[in-house]
Order: C-alpha cells, then sequence, then structure tokens
C-alpha cells in the first residue's frame, strides 16, 4: 500500500490524538469481538447440520418424538437393524441429560454397550487422558468429551454427578464429531439401571451405512421395517436429525447473523467518522505535502492506510478476546441432549482481522480521495 | 533564455455569483539566480503570482515555463513530480507538521526521492547546519520559537536542491531580529548557492533585500524598482519592453 520509509508518518497520525485512536479502536474491537463470536455460532450450526458428500451416520429415533426423555425404543430392533442390507454396524444409545431445554452447560450421558465402544464410536475418537480398559473396567466409568470435560474442570480419577447419576471419569476424548466433544459415554446398562430401574429401553440407534449413496435407502428400509410395530421410528442422517431437533435453536442463531452484518456496519462507521475527522484537523498539512510535491495518489494511500491501521488494530484485539474467550469458557448450545458447539479457529481470526482491514481500507476511501482531489491553493485558502 | 517565462498568464475564478480575475494577461520573465520581490495591496495577484511559478495552483489561460517546461499543461501528478524537484515553499506560518521533529519536517520532501536513509540523513543534516538549526534537529515545533520555525521550513525549502525558492511573506509573522535572520538566509541562499528566489511580501524594507521589486495591482503589473546594490538585476516585464508600462 504504501512505501516503507512513509509508514512513521501514518503511526504518527494515529497517535497525535491518542484518546480518539484508542476509543475508535475499542469500538472496533468491540464489534469485531461480537462479529466473531456469531461467527463461531454460525460455524457450529454449519458443522452439526451442514450434509457433506462422506457422512455415513443415521440416527433412528421415535417416531414423532423429539426429546430424549419421551423417545423410547426397544434394545432388541439393534439385531433387525444391523441384518439390513448395507449397514456396517450399529448402536444402541440411551441419552440422559440434566437439562433438557436449550442451555449451554447441559451434561449428556450417552449409555452404550460395552462391548460395542470400540467398534463403533471408539472408531472416531482419541484418549487424550486414560484408556478404553479403565473404562470398561468400572461399571460407573464414564469418558468425557474434551469440552464437558474442560468446562466441567474434570480429570481422569474424579467423580462427578449430573442428572442425579453419579460416575467416575475414566478417560477423556477428542473427536473431530461435535456430538463426542460434549457428553458422557457411560456404560448402557448402568444408564438403564439409573434412571429406568430396568433393561431394554434406548433412546436412539446410530446406524453406520457402507456407501453415503445408499444413506436414504437404509433409512426407509429401517422405518418400513418397524411402521407396524409398537414403536414406529423415524430415521434421518445423523445431520439432518441435529437440524429437525434443534431447529428453534439453529434459527435463533441463524438470526444473529443479522447482528454479525450489524458489527461490521459499526466497524465502517467508526473508522470512517474518525478518519475523517483527522482528514478535517489536516486539510492544511496535505496541502502542505502536496506543495512539497506529494503526489495526491500517495496522500490518499497514507489516509487509507491510517485507516486499515485502525481497523487492523481494532480487529486484531477484538477478534483475538473473541477466540480466547471461546476456547477458555468450552461453551457449546445443547438442546435435547444436543450439542450445537461455539468454535473460533484460526480461520475465524484471519477472516476477523482481514475483515477488519477491508472496512477500514473501505471507510477510509471517501476521506482520502476527497482529501486528494481538493486543489491545494484553495486549502489554503479554506483554512 | 529567461529561467521562468510568463506569457498573458492569467487566474480566473468564481467566488459564488462573481468572476474573480486575481491576474489577468501578465507577461513576465524572470533571469536564473535572481531575487525577485512581488508588492502590492490584498488581493492584488500577487500570491495568486506565486502559487502560479510555484505549481500548486494553475493558470485559467496563458503560458508559463520554467526551466524550459510548461508547467500549465502539466497534469496534476506531473506537476506534483516537477514540484518535488525544482521548487522550495517557504510559508508565511512556516506550516511545519506539529507531531513531527524538525529533523522529521526537513526530511519530509526527501522521503519522495530514491535516496537511503543515510543518503536522506547526510541531507537533511546539511539543511539544517546551513539554517543554524542542527542541534535542535530533534525539537518538534512547540519547542521552537517563531523565528526557528521558519528556519525549519527554509531548511525544508531547500534540502531537495531546487533551483526555485518560493517565499510567501516569509517574514510575516515574525518580530525583527527573527525577520533580520530569516532574510539574511535567504539571501545567502540567492547569493551564494544562486537560487532564483521570489518572494511576496507587504513589507517595503524587507523587499529592499531583493534586487528587483514588482509592484501589482488588479492583476497586472504597474511598476518596478531595482534596489541600488542589484543594478544587474535581472528581471523584465513585457510592459517595459513594450514602453508603456
Amino acid at each position: 500500500m504504501i512505501r516503507l520509509k512513509y509508514w512513521p508518518l501514518v503511526i504518527k497520525q494515529i497517535t497525535r490524538h491518542r484518546v480518539r485512536s484508542v476509543l475508535t479502536i475499542l469500538g472496533v474491537a468491540i464489534a469485531m469481538y461480537l462479529f466473531v463470536a456469531i461467527q463461531a455460532m454460525q460455524q457450529g450450526v454449519a458443522q452439526t447440520t451442514e450434509a457433506t458428500a462422506a457422512d455415513t451416520t443415521l440416527v433412528v429415533y421415535r417416531e414423532d418424538r423429539f426429546c430424549p426423555f419421551t423417545s423410547q425404543l426397544p434394545e432388541y430392533y439393534l439385531q433387525q437393524i444391523e441384518a439390513i442390507d448395507g449397514v456396517v454396524s450399529a448402536v444402541p444409545i440411551r441419552v440422559v441429560v440434566n437439562n433438557c431445554r436449550a442451555s449451554l452447560d447441559v451434561v449428556t450421558f450417552r449409555g452404550v454397550p460395552r462391548d460395542l465402544f470400540e467398534s463403533t464410536i471408539g472408531q472416531n475418537i482419541r484418549f487424550s487422558a486414560g484408556t478404553l480398559g479403565d473404562w470398561q473396567k468400572r461399571s460407573d466409568a464414564a469418558l468425557l468429551g474434551e469440552t464437558l470435560a474442560a468446562r466441567r474442570g474434570l480429570k481422569v480419577g474424579d467423580q462427578f454427578d449430573a442428572a442425579g447419576i453419579t460416575v467416575y471419569v475414566a478417560g477423556i476424548l477428542e473427536s473431530d464429531e461435535p456430538q463426542d466433544q460434549n457428553v458422557a459415554y457411560v456404560h448402557l446398562d448402568f444408564l438403564q439401571q439409573q434412571v429406568d430401574r430396568r433393561l431394554g429401553t434406548v433412546t436412539q440407534f446410530n446406524v453406520k451405512v457402507d456407501d453415503p449413496e445408499r444413506l436414504g435407502a437404509v433409512s426407509n428400509e429401517i422405518d418400513e421395517l418397524f411402521a407396524s410395530a409398537e414403536q414406529p421410528t423415524s430415521t434421518r442422517s445423523e445431520k439432518a436429525f441435529v437440524a429437525q431437533i434443534a431447529s428453534d435453536m439453529i434459527e435463533l442463531i441463524g438470526f444473529t447473523r443479522y447482528l454479525g452484518w450489524g458489527c461490521l456496519v459499526a466497524v465502517l462507521a467508526l473508522v470512517g467518522n474518525a478518519i475523517v475527522l483527522s482528514v478535517q484537523d489536516r486539510i492544511k498539512e496535505h496541502a502542505v505535502l502536496q506543495t512539497l510535491g506529494y503526489p495526491s495518489a500517495l496522500i490518499g494511500r497514507l489516509i487509507v492506510t491510517e485507516a486499515a491501521v485502525l481497523g487492523l488494530l481494532g480487529g486484531l484485539l477484538g477478534a483475538s478476546a473473541a477466540m480466547l474467550t471461546i476456547r477458555l469458557t468450552h461453551l457449546s448450545f445443547s438442546v435435547d441432549g444436543l450439542s450445537i458447539p461455539i468454535e473460533a479457529g484460526p480461520v475465524l481470526l484471519a477472516l476477523g482481522m482481514a475483515l477488519s482491514i477491508a472496512l477500514g481500507v473501505a471507510a477510509g476511501l471517501v476521506p482520502a480521495v476527497q482529501a486528494a482531489r481538493r486543489p491545494i491553493a484553495s486549502c489554503f485558502r479554506a483554512v | 533564455m529567461a529561467m521562468i517565462e510568463c506569457r498573458q498568464l492569467s487566474k480566473t475564478y468564481r467566488k459564488g455569483a462573481s468572476i474573480i480575475k486575481p491576474l489577468d494577461s501578465l507577461d513576465l520573465d524572470v533571469e536564473q539566480g535572481s531575487f525577485l520581490a512581488l508588492m502590492g495591496p490584498s488581493g492584488s495577484g500577487k500570491t495568486t503570482l506565486l502559487n502560479l511559478i510555484a505549481g500548486i495552483d494553475q493558470p485559467t489561460s496563458g503560458s508559463l515555463t520554467i526551466a524550459g517546461q510548461n508547467i500549465a499543461a502539466l497534469s496534476r501528478s506531473k506537476l506534483a513530480s516537477w514540484r518535488a524537484k525544482h521548487v522550495g515553499y517557504v510559508f508565511q506560518l512556516y506550516n511545519l507538521v506539529p507531531v513531527l521533529t524538525a529533523y522529521e519536517n526537513v526530511e519530509l520532501p526527501m522521503l519522495l526521492h530514491p535516496l537511503s536513509r543515510k543518503q536522506r540523513h547526510e541531507r537533511v543534516g546539511t539543511a539544517l547546519s546551513l539554517v543554524g538549526l542542527a542541534d535542535r534537529h530533534d525539537h518538534y515545533p512547540r519547542q521552537l520559537s517563531g523565528g526557528q520555525e521558519q528556519r525549519v521550513a527554509i531548511a525544508r525549502a531547500i534540502v531537495t536542491d531546487p533551483q526555485i525558492i518560493v517565499a510567501d511573506e516569509p517574514t510575516g509573522d515574525l518580530d525583527k531580529p527573527s525577520a533580520h535572520a530569516v532574510m539574511s538566509l535567504l539571501v545567502r541562499l540567492n547569493q551564494e548557492l544562486g537560487k532564483t528566489l521570489i518572494m511576496v511580501t507587504h513589507d517595503a524594507a524587507t523587499a529592499e533585500h531583493a534586487g528587483l521589486t514588482l509592484h501589482l495591482d488588479k492583476g497586472q503589473l504597474v511598476e518596478q524598482s531595482v534596489t541600488a546594490a542589484f543594478s544587474g538585476e535581472t528581471a523584465t516585464t513585457h510592459a517595459d519592453e513594450g514602453g508603456d508600462a
């Protein structure tokens, strides 16, 4: 944009009105903090609900039920589901949550058969602490998703209780699947006894299909199989399932994108206002620079660079603070036992900063062009 | 060939409903190395003429040739480049950038030239030494007296070694001792370094430092006077040649 030798000029102009510059940077930072936080929520929704070509998981739920407390299916459906052509594996899961409403701090217990864990869910996870053996040894053992463990400050060997169930932490899991990051995996029979006082009832079946293109066909076959049973099923891809169950929450999060755009407009207005004031203060100075031989284009670029620096500093501050907050709090939206993570990575940080710079440049353009086009002699007359 | 040639030079601009003509068909030749003072009442066109010669304003009609270049025909960007190479401007109110030190102010025009930091440093040092302010290089304008500020402004005007220095009432805002010091400096630049110097002033005593004083009124040259000490002065008006001044 400008050569290195002109940078001291830009820096001196920014620090010239320290209070004004600091307030502008803070304003931009607050707006970008909100923008990044909103984008992190939007990303979480996209990650959990947008289907990809590689998706091969189906969720079998009780028909016309949308809450883990009301979806009850016989565990013996498992054998019939496993027998369907195209099904690679199926796992019955009992889901219990400590809070069925939308919340930022929900503990979701997922009861899974001890012998099926490794061949099904175990395929997608890595242990950051503890081992599968530790989990298998104790009936009250739980494997915690890393987000849940971090949010609750739990480590291997701890005990904790939620929803009236006390478990022993046998391991901490890492996973790329959003639904694995915020759960406590326990033994199915343990959870059934704790909640139902009897065995044989599960909330859902997670079914792995051999070919993503066969998801529709297999789901239809499952639902047809149990259509006339006492507990009919409704089978969807895992992401479609999340999208339906958490639709209210997703709609709400979707609305926040307008707030995000509002934040960007705020950045534009803040930087624009600061630069307009700054340029108005320096009409004569710019005329002096032009008298010395500074071309109009260079004057314009100096002003745009000032605006871009204000945007960059505010963006860096706001986006970094948002990332730090998200990383430290490990919050995620949960509804009906499903988790929508709030995630901010380096890409989002870079996006926030790039947008701040771009908005700074945009905000500086008009005053820069005006300053560059003003006839020199009239500037001296005007002041 | 004269260093500066003005032919039928006119400047017109609109102010509300009325049209102002601060310069009206002016013809003027200025030889290289001259020291010319422009005098006249307010609105006589002296500052307009100075601005046209400095290339910070453009004539409405006529030609203005400086060192063989018709600057009236230059585009805005080429005119900026021309100014950077050929003209140093000294303002009445110094117009230093307040957030820059004396050194940085003098360095400003040097940034436009393809010089290394070391070369810039040497040139700025030389210019500040010439105006006697080498020891004030790190002072901000607010830490300098008016006379010192004007000397820094002169250093800024000469640091690129321009052929022409224009000064718009350079002593107009100074007390007598400071004004004397500034004028001595300008005379040195003219006499020792051979700079062509054109100065606007209201003060007859200040104009005495120049070799030739041109009096303007209503955009036209009405009188010229040669200072005794500069009998060989070298500006002519075409009115003189035509004998109808």
